[in-house]
């Protein structure tokens, strides 16, 4: 299995982690060993762009899948970081504090923003998108934002 | 005390696309042409990768500050691949994370505000370049 | 790869030293700006340092370099690390066509460099016209 699902629009390769799971919100999440991953889409950083500040929520908080879990604020836009999970705040990345730009240099890795405990993770997986779904939207998307553009 | 340095070379990486590359060329510029004239310096990236003689010879021989516009650092590696010394490098996002209330605006070039962050941004870097300039760096 | 439609990537010089640089990059962004469904931008430190969307874009596209002097950085540049550049413009031989003296600042440009600025981002658009009717 390739590692990511690769779309190219003009000079962007827009990326998608196979083996994640994607919500429409344009987070994903991985689901290992008891614990759920949580960050935002390759999509989602290119869209917004450089990410300047973060405002994240404490562990310990216990949050619904669908819950604002903070606030990221880049040069163009600041949106919230919609929880793809239900479940309790395990961990923030603490590379957060002084590296927030590992969100878009690695929104699948190193960029990663929680670890959350997942308290019903057949019931998130079963409303996330497996990376093949998630691709088709993601272009869908593209498409959208060309055609708004360029008309 | 280190070797003294009549010149400090300050080298944006002025990317095209993004608002911290434009920022990264004005805050060289308050440097090069208010904020510490004659001492500061600056030289144009690619003419490193064609191994132009003299802007090679320019960052081998004199310390280098860097400002890149993202965290790419394509103007750090383009002087240490040349062979160049980076005594210092630094990102333009982290002035406008110091200076919220002063957002940049503008890709080719900075617009108003921009130019402020660029004037804050040269005025703490000044140190800096008086510091490589004595030899006195960190 | 999922290639849609026909553009040209725009490789402006950086220029740090010189007013031509600067006027290159502001005549870039107007062609980018006013012609945004044929055009994308292409940063030139970027494409050096090994950025993969950039050189892949290179790769796969037409560019057209537009440099600020005779070092001719961005056409070189270019026609190393990807392919000759299907055009390759020189802002000093623009100026010289239109009968126009180069700017006296490095950064700032009003009024008094704009006739410079329209003639560049002219003779780019021109050249825009004419690869894309060559594709």
């Amino acid at each position: 299995m390739a590692e990511f699902l690769e779309h190219t629009y003009e000079k962007f390769i827009f990326k998608v982690k196979e083996g994640y799971l994607y919500s429409q919100d344009e987070f994903w999440a991985n689901f290992q060993s008891g614990a759920a991953t949580v960050g935002l889409t390759d999509f989602l950083q290119k869209a917004k762009g450089d990410v300047a500040f973060l405002e994240t929520v404490e562990p310990g908080l216990v949050v619904k899948r669908g819950d604002e879990i903070g606030k990221i604020e880049t040069i163009k836009a600041t949106f919230g970081i919609i929880s793809p999970v239900t479940g309790k705040i395990a961990a923030v990345n603490p590379e957060m504090d002084a590296s927030p730009y590992l969100i878009n240099h690695d929104p699948y890795g190193a960029g990663w923003i929680y670890r959350i405990e997942p308290s019903d993770p057949e019931g998130d997986k079963a409303q996330l998108m497996d990376a093949k779904e998630y691709f088709e939207i993601m272009k869908g998307k593209i498409a959208q934002e060309a055609k708004k553009l360029y008309g | 005390m280190g070797k003294k340095h009549k010149k400090v070379v300050v080298l944006p990486c002025s990317g095209i696309g993004k608002v911290f590359g434009a920022l990264a060329r004005e805050t060289a510029y308050e440097l090069v042409e208010r904020v510490r004239p004659g001492v500061a310096t600056t030289t144009c990236l690619p003419l490193l990768v064609i191994n132009d003689p003299e802007a090679v010879a320019k960052v081998k021989e004199n310390p280098v500050i860097t400002i890149d516009g993202c965290p790419k650092e394509c103007a750090r590696k383009s002087v240490e691949a040349a062979g160049g010394r980076v005594a210092k490098a630094h990102e333009a996002i982290k002035f406008y994370k110091e200076h919220k209330d002063l957002k940049p605006e503008g890709v080719a070039e900075v617009t108003e505000t921009g130019r402020k962050l660029a004037e804050i941004a040269a005025r703490e870097l000044a140190k800096e370049v008086d510091e490589l300039a004595a030899g006195e760096e960190k | 790869m999922d290639i849609q439609v026909a553009k040209v990537g725009v490789v402006s010089c950086s220029g740090e030293e010189i007013p031509e640089g600067t006027l290159c990059r502001l005549a870039c962004r107007k062609v980018l700006d006013e012609r945004p469904g044929e055009t994308v931008t292409i940063c030139l430190p970027l494409f050096i340092a090994g950025g993969e969307e950039e050189r892949t874009f290179a790769q796969n596209y037409p560019t057209i370099t537009v440099d600020g002097c005779d070092k001719m950085c961005a056409a070189k540049a270019t026609e190393m690390l990807s392919g000759k550049p299907a055009r390759s413009l020189s802002v000093p031989e623009i100026l010289k066509k239109h009968g126009l003296k180069p700017p006296d600042k490095l950064r700032h440009f009003g009024a008094g460099e704009e006739a410079a600025v329209q003639a560049v981002a002219e003779e780019i658009a021109k050249a825009v016209d004419e690869v894309l009717e060559e594709e």
